[in-house]
Order: structure tokens, then C-alpha cells, then sequence
């Protein structure tokens, strides 16, 4: 875990249907951590008795997300938001951005490198596999800029 | 609390109340209360690590008792395979089989050739189930329970192939019964087991509504009595080595289940801190490309189990020079293996339930506030996990004091700091002003009225 993980426990600021915020930071290239920000917020929703199968397929989401940003961008921002219907992640990094979002959103595009490949990354399922785990799915990116991604899970 | 009945058992004379047990324990299940040690029923998946990690030999194993073989007409006793890792590698494994029958048996059946045939059923089953992967193997009953627990979403992931040792036992029951004209419920047939785990699932079965085996004793209980008969018999009395099964006995140790995969992707994944690890990451979607993983709750598989007597890294030697002392012998056919396996011979006859544990929090607004009190507490405790208080870490502690099991003066840092009241600058997190927000009025006056 990073040290300058940003606390922001209270839900000031948020909207107002929601109940329970946290931040996490992760940052790119830190393979050793990698899965631990979405394991984290796995056994937060957990603990918040949140049920499996909408914690498991934003899990799935959050996985390839904080993978993304590790092996792509700088560093970025997972914060978690919990509203009495639906579980919020929002994943805004500084890094390349994505040129052309049509074809990240394509299954097998990949432009992982060998050594992405190696680990096990980069089939290209990535971005395809979140929009399938979750019920809402948003992107945005700016080359050079950064990449936000909005997703949410409805809780059951 | 639930009424399984563990197989643990727990001797308050030998046990100085220290907390080794509570701070092994995979499952928390632990706690060290006014010099009492309390196991939650709930929470224990019988793994054993407490009897392991006990310096006082407190915790041991509730086995079948001598006087149990009375109560039948025949008895027959089936050695795990780690029975051949426990006295030296140059042990004949027929010669070891003989001794069981001068120590109280009436007859052994050597079971690595079922491993072999549960392997083949297995690489069988890989080869045509569907969706979820990876499948996880059920051999090691205290992973079985700490999926039940803990990782209820990973059930489906169960290979639902039954074990060896309840194969071999519902087999030959029935093959006994026949040839000594004997009705099977007058044959007794008991395991000679590694661990605490086999245990108890021969006394609360999970895939199976009644264990075929009728008890178990442990390798450490037998050990002696076996040596000694095995020096009486001497060299010439045993057989040669045949029905033994080489790739059977590599079950013995982790990996031996992996080894006879041969169109599979496999892993194994031994210990609760890798379980954890790799289940987490399951539970995520992750490992899909795996098809089978073998994990196994002992450090190195089977053949670490907490009663066996050798220490597992001469035992894991022993197992190799065993192995290759038996040399080639004739493997299981795979056709008659692949014809039990249509007609559903090894299928776990129940499906694995989760085992629900009450719920935390009645609704999220409620859990949203027990999560925001339990980190209040623990911005109190001093997070150095000493488990001083009886529970194996600061975060248990303050889930214990939010369910009313323990108050925060259990801790002792947190004790001496309300001792030296409320000016004391030595507390550091101690004196911060979540402990006022936790209890109202002058923190000072209020810390030692309350210790009980």
C-alpha cells in the first residue's frame, strides 16, 4: 500500500445519496501492490455487508482498473462511493490517455508490452470485461492528459 | 453459537494462557480471556495450526479411542499416505502395512492406488466441466471449511470429486463384507490421519451426508507402538512391494495431486497467507487461465500435517526415496477408471453449503456506522498487534469490543495510558480524541473504575 493514500473518509462534498466514501491511491508501475487497492475495497463492501455478487463483479472491474493504471499511467485516484443502491467507483489517472476509445473497447486490442504479456496482462479483455461486470460504464481520456473511468454495480 | 462439535480438544491444566494459539489461528477464532482459552465453534475449521504452534501441548486431537475397535467384528485400518514418510526412506511400505495388524488392526488396505484412480477421475472431470474457473480441489477439508466461511463465492469453484480416503473406505466395505461374510456394519474402518482437518470431517462430513469411515487415530499416536512392532517383525516376515501406486503416494505431499493433471493448467497453492492471497484474487475474477489449483491449509501439503512426527522436510525426502524404491509397478487401467467415472462413483454425493456466520449489521446505515466506531477504535489501539489482550490482533480487538466481548482496557497499552491519566504525553494514540468521543466526561477518571 502507498503511503500518501489520501483519507477521505467523510462524505462531504459527495452527492447526496451517499453513505460511505474512501480514496485510495495507486500508483503506476508498483506491480509488488498490484490488487491490493480492490482487494481492499472488496473486504470494505464486505464488511458493509454488501452482497457477494455485486461485490464480486465490481471487484472484477476494480482489478482491471487499478491493473490498467499500473501498468499505463502515473498514478491515479479509486474512490469508492457506497449509495443505498448502488456501489460508485470512479478511477481518474494521470498518464497517456486513450487515443481511440472505440478500439479499447474492442475485445483483444491490446497495446501491452511483452513484459505486460508475461504477468498475464494485456489478452485485451480488459476495458470489455469492466463494461460487462458492471451496470453503468462510463470513459473519458484525454491524450497526454489523463483517462477517467465511471462505473457502478447495483446493490441487490 | 453453533453445535458442531470440533475435533480439537483443549486441556485447561496444560495451557498457560499465552497466546500462540490465538495468533496462529487462520480463521481468529481464538481468544485468551481471564486465562482461558475460547474457541469460537463457529469460526474453527479445524486446520490444527493451534495444536502446531501450542508450546505446552494444550490443544490435541479428539481420535477414536482402542475400546472403539471393540465394537466391531473386523477392523480394518487405512494408512494416509504420509504414514510411509515417517520412518526413514528405506521403509518398505508392505512391511509398515504388516505392523498395523500387531498393533490392534485386523487387516490394512494401502490406499494410494485410489489416489491414483481419484487423479484420473480428475483429469478426467477437467476435461469436460464447464464454467467456473479455476476448480479447487477438496482434498484438504480445512480449505473446504475456510471456503465455506470465507469465500462462499468460490463453492462453485469445487471440484466436486470425493476423496480418497472415502472412496477407499466405501470400497472396501463393501469388498470385506463379501469376503468375510460379514455384515458392513460389523466392520470397522479406520483412517490413520496427518491432521485435525480429516478428523473432523469424519465426524461432521462436508459432500457427504455420513463419512464411510468409522474414526480415525492419529500417525503421532501410532508411531511407537508401529516402530516396535516393525523391529519385532524383522527383515524376512513382509512381502515384496506390490499394489502400491508410486504416482498415488506423491499425493502425500503438495504438488501429487497436480502431477497427475496431464491436460490441465494447474497451481498449488499451500498456507493460509497464499490461500488468501490467491483465493482473494479468484474471488476478482482472476487465475481464469488455470484450470485446477491444489491448496492445501499445511505449509508443504499432506505430508506437514500437525500430527504427523517427522519434521516435513526430511518427511518430503523420504517420500522421494520411498517413490523410487518401489520402482515400476502396474498403474491403475484408465478405462475402468473412466467407467466408475460415468457411473458417478467418486461424485461428492452433497453439494458444499456456505456456512453463514450471523450478519455483522442489520442494514448498510448501520454497517456504514459500526465500520466508523471500529475505526475509532482502532485509531485507540496502539496496532502493534501483540495480542497481549487475548485476541490475535488490534482489529479483532475492536470488533470484539464493538460486539461486547472485550472493553478497550483489555489492551494494555491503552490500560497504562488511563493509568497515567489524561496528561501523560507518552501515550501518543492513546490520548487522541476518538477515546473521548468513545466515552463522554474526563477520560482519565473514568479508565480504571471500569477494568474488570
Amino acid at each position: 500500500m502507498t503511503q500518501e493514500r489520501p483519507r477521505e473518509d467523510d462524505v462531504a462534498g459527495a452527492p447526496a445519496d451517499v453513505l460511505y466514501r474512501e480514496a485510495f491511491r495507486i500508483s503506476g508501475g508498483d506491480y509488488e501492490h498490484g490488487g491490493e487497492v480492490a482487494a481492499r475495497v472488496k473486504a470494505i463492501l464486505k464488511e458493509l455487508g454488501i452482497d457477494p455478487a455485486c461485490s464480486r463483479r465490481l471487484s472484477i472491474a476494480n482489478f482491471e482498473a487499478e491493473m490498467n493504471v499500473i501498468m499505463y499511467a502515473e498514478s491515479a485516484d479509486l474512490v469508492l462511493e457506497v449509495a443505498g443502491d448502488e456501489v460508485r467507483v470512479t478511477v481518474a489517472d494521470r498518464g497517456p490517455g486513450i487515443p481511440d476509445i472505440g478500439l479499447a473497447m474492442q475485445e483483444g486490442y491490446s497495446t501491452a508490452t511483452a513484459e505486460m504479456r508475461a504477468r498475464g496482462f494485456g489478452a485485451g479483455m480488459g476495458l470489455p470485461n469492466m463494461k460487462r461486470n458492471t451496470d453503468r460504464f462510463e470513459i473519458e481520456s484525454v491524450v497526454g492528459g489523463g483517462t477517467t473511468l465511471r462505473y457502478a454495480v447495483r446493490i441487490a | 453459537m453453533s453445535e458442531i462439535r470440533h475435533s480439537i480438544l483443549f486441556d485447561e491444566k496444560r495451557c498457560i494462557a499465552c497466546v500462540a494459539c490465538t495468533k496462529a489461528c487462520p480463521s481468529r477464532a481464538i481468544r485468551v480471556r481471564g486465562g482461558r482459552v475460547q474457541v469460537n465453534a463457529d469460526l474453527c475449521i479445524d486446520c490444527g495450526e493451534c495444536i502446531r504452534a501450542c508450546p505446552h501441548d494444550a490443544m490435541s486431537v479428539r481420535t477414536s479411542s482402542p475400546s472403539d475397535l471393540k465394537r466391531f467384528r473386523h477392523t480394518v485400518a487405512i494408512p494416509s499416505t504420509t504414514l510411509y514418510t515417517q520412518f526413514g526412506g528405506d521403509v518398505r511400505p508392505s512391511h509398515l502395512l504388516h505392523a498395523l495388524t500387531r498393533i490392534g488392526f485386523d487387516s490394512f488396505y494401502d490406499m494410494s492406488w485410489m489416489c491414483e484412480m481419484v487423479g484420473q477421475a480428475l483429469d478426467a472431470y477437467l476435461s469436460e466441466c464447464q464454467d467456473p474457473w479455476p476448480k479447487i480441489s477438496v482434498t484438504c477439508p480445512a480449505v473446504i471449511r475456510l471456503i465455506q466461511i470465507r469465500y462462499p463465492d468460490l463453492l462453485p469453484h469445487l471440484a466436486p470429486i470425493e476423496s480418497p480416503r472415502e472412496l477407499t473406505a466405501k470400497l472396501i466395505r463393501r469388498r470385506v463384507a463379501q469376503e468375510r461374510g460379514l455384515p458392513p456394519e460389523e466392520i470397522g474402518i479406520f483412517y490413520v490421519t496427518p491432521c485435525s482437518a480429516i478428523m473432523h470431517s469424519i465426524i461432521y462430513p462436508v459432500g457427504l451426508e455420513e463419512s464411510y469411515l468409522d474414526g480415525a487415530f492419529s500417525v503421532a499416536e501410532v508411531y511407537g507402538p508401529l516402530r516396535m512392532a516393525m523391529e519385532e517383525m524383522g527383515e524376512a516376515s513382509s512381502s515384496s512391494a506390490t499394489g502400491f501406486s508410486p504416482r498415488g503416494l506423491g499425493w502425500a505431499a503438495a504438488g501429487g495431486e497436480s502431477a497427475m493433471m496431464r491436460n490441465a493448467n494447474t497451481l498449488t497453492v499451500n498456507g493460509v497467507a497464499e490461500i488468501t492471497h490467491v483465493f482473494d484474487r479468484i474471488e476478482a475474477g482472476k487465475f481464469r487461465s488455470v484450470d485446477y489449483i491444489e491448496a492445501y491449509i499445511c505449509p508443504e501439503g499432506c505430508v506437514s500435517g500437525p500430527l504427523l512426527v517427522e519434521g516435513w522436510w526430511r518427511a518430503k525426502r523420504n517420500l522421494r526415496e520411498v517413490i523410487s524404491r518401489l520402482g515400476r509397478q502396474a498403474s491403475i487401467q484408465e478405462e475402468k477408471t473412466r467407467k466408475l467415472f460415468r457411473e458417478h462413483f467418486f461424485d461428492l454425493e452433497e453439494e458444499v453449503k456456505a456456512r453463514a456466520l450471523r450478519p455483522i449489521a442489520r442494514d448498510l446505515k448501520q454497517a456504514i456506522l459500526r465500520k466508523r466506531e471500529k475505526e475509532g477504535l482502532l485509531a485507540l489501539l496502539p496496532g502493534k498487534n501483540c495480542a497481549a489482550c487475548g485476541a490475535p490482533d488490534c482489529a479483532t480487538l475492536a470488533e470484539d469490543i464493538l460486539e461486547g466481548d472485550a472493553v478497550p482496557e483489555d489492551c494494555v497499552f491503552v490500560k497504562l495510558d488511563r493509568l497515567a491519566g489524561p496528561s501523560s504525553a507518552r501515550g501518543g494514540k492513546a490520548s487522541n480524541d476518538s477515546r473521548a468521543k468513545e466515552r463522554p466526561g474526563p477520560p482519565g477518571a473514568a479508565g480504571p473504575e471500569r477494568d474488570t
